[in-house]
């Protein structure tokens, strides 16, 4: 760690991650003196996502996105309900985007090198051991021997709270609050992404699989299109996947890479990475105080993600949170100091004041039906052999209500639990 | 004779991890104390465990830390707090160029 730089610094961020470096962004554009530490070897080493960002937010805050390091913006939507060799596909398709596919570290490392010209100081290869805490409150950090001081610390450290949890801010998370997402990236051409999928140049695809994907356990598997490769890989909630998981998660990830009905698309492409990551799926994951003396939580570490079954969106919801950090770094100067109340007026309150904070809070309803494993073992399987009635036909055509009927026996479903998960699931969504 | 149809072949945990990128410490990040597990008999890190870093040898817990990922999986799921957990010192560990 180079510390020839001044000892003391405006801001500290911990974490140069979406939420982070953002933050370091702009508190640099405003003047702001701002030390931002990274654990990794260069900037995005260690970052992990499923695959896609929303943009909105990040026009609001970058502005235009037009030198951002976007794969493709995603035109069609899948979701798929996998039994065995059968699925029954929903999509969507549109000629509007509003998310692209991106790797996650290309877009950190565009944000981080904006930072740095705007003036921040980026320091890699440092690993934050400790929130430096004097009468009470976050005056700094240290890392092995360093000691660097400023006058409010951003704790952007990600989903493993380390150090909100050494001061005794946050406990270990729970296994029923976060899910384990493991990916394969794999290497196509260019052309070939975009037309075994049937896009134009330049737009992508996100698929969602629940069912035997996951050996019917809740969570699911995804797929995104990038420019020249393709992310494949599944999210099982720790929970569920503690009580019910049989094979090893990798097992999980190759035989939905080898699935008879989807390795016509990437069966012959490399595998370039593997890699894995936690993801929130709980807003009880969120602390109960987004703000101490001297400190402010963003990103994952602030609980901000939000998994609904058919989306996910972090990456937007952390840049958001750094921005807003770094207006209240300029908010709290004014007001006066960076006490836990100022902070908390400063930044907490319009967080949860947000509809990016209160979108994830009303889903509560929605992450406990995900978690509702009926639904992804019968409901599949019932939605599965109700189209391989109508569709796989003999001498016979079954009526439509012939093949419910079918269905409901083939899943040991009734006609009222069906309806009962039915509304269950429209208002939890 | 019969011939198995080319095509995809899975890939085995080790061949998955040589896609990778690391630049291993010989300080472990993660250390686990391994007398707890043999208490354990869900061992849920074995099969969660993205990288393979907590196999059964002999009916003994043996870890691993040089494939790790670094995701945190084992901390969470471990119900005795036999894991150790931080993240790797100066820049080591994986080094992910794609995701």
């Amino acid at each position: 760690m180079e510390m020839n730089q001044p000892s003391r610094f405006d801001a500290i961020v911990v974490g140069a991650g979406p939420a982070g470096a953002t933050a370091a962004l702009k508190l640099a554009e405003k003047g702001y003196k701002v030390l931002l530490l990274e654990r990794g070897r260069g900037a995005g080493s260690k970052q992990v996502f499923g695959g896609r960002v929303y943009a909105e937010l990040l026009r609001r805050v970058f502005g235009d996105l037009k030198d951002a390091p976007i794969h493709r913006w995603v035109k069609r939507e899948a979701l798929m309900l996998a039994d065995g060799d059968r699925l029954v596909a929903v999509a969507y398709w549109t000629a509007n985007s509003t998310s692209f596919t991106t790797y996650l570290g290309q877009l950190t490392s565009w944000i981080v090198e904006r930072a740095v010209n705007a003036g921040a100081v980026f320091v890699d290869e440092v690993r934050v051991d400790r929130l430096l805490v004097r009468d009470g409150r976050v005056v700094g950090i240290e890392a092995g021997p360093d000691r660097v001081e400023a006058d409010v610390v951003i704790d952007a450290e990600g989903v493993n709270r380390l150090l909100l949890e050494r001061l005794g801010l946050v406990a270990k998370p729970k296994p029923a609050h976060v899910a384990l997402g493991v990916k394969e990236v794999i290497r196509l051409s260019e052309k070939a992404v975009t037309e075994r999928f049937g896009l134009e140049d330049g737009e992508g695809l996100a698929w969602v699989i629940v069912g035997s994907v996951t050996d019917y356990l809740p969570g699911g598997a995804f797929v995104y299109t990038n420019k020249d490769s393709v992310s494949v890989g599944l999210v099982l909630h720790l929970d569920a996947a503690v009580r019910g998981l049989r094979a090893h998660v990798h097992e999980l990830v190759e035989r939905l890479r080898l699935h008879p009905l989807l390795r016509r698309y990437w069966g012959d492409g490399d595998v370039v990475e593997y890699s894995a990551h936690l993801t929130i799926e709980s807003p009880e994951f969120i602390p109960k105080s987004l703000v101490h003396d001297g400190l402010i939580v963003v990103g994952d570490a602030a609980g901000l993600l939000l998994s609904t079954g058919l989306t996910v969106r972090g990456v937007d919801y952390a840049v958001f949170s750094g921005f807003l950090a770094a207006e209240a770094v300029d908010c709290a100067r004014k007001e006066g100091g960076f006490t836990r109340d100022v902070l908390s007026a400063c930044y907490e309150q319009p967080l949860r004041r947000s509809a990016v904070y209160r979108d994830i809070v009303r889903r509560k309803r929605a992450s406990k039906l995900m978690k509702d494993e009926r639904l992804f073992r019968d409901a599949v399987r019932f939605a599965v052999k109700a189209a391989s009635t109508i569709y796989e036909l003999g001498e016979e055509t079954p009526k439509l209500a012939e093949a419910l009927e079918e269905a409901e026996r083939a899943a040991r479903l009734s006609k009222l639990s069906l309806a009962l998960m039915l509304i269950r699931l429209v208002r939890g969504l | 004779m019969s011939r198995r149809e080319a095509g995809p072949r899975r890939l085995r945990l080790e061949e998955l991890l040589q896609r990778n990128v690391y630049d291993v410490d010989h300080r472990p990040h993660i250390v686990v104390d391994t007398s707890k597990c043999s208490r354990c008999d869900a061992k849920p890190c074995v099969r969660l465990c993205p990288a393979g870093c907590y196999t059964v040898v002999d009916g003994r817990l043996v870890f691993s830390y040089e494939g790790c990922l670094e995701c945190g999986t084992c901390r969470v799921v471990c119900p005795l707090g036999a894991v150790k957990w931080d993240y790797p010192l100066s820049g080591r560990g994986v080094y992910y160029r794609f995701s």
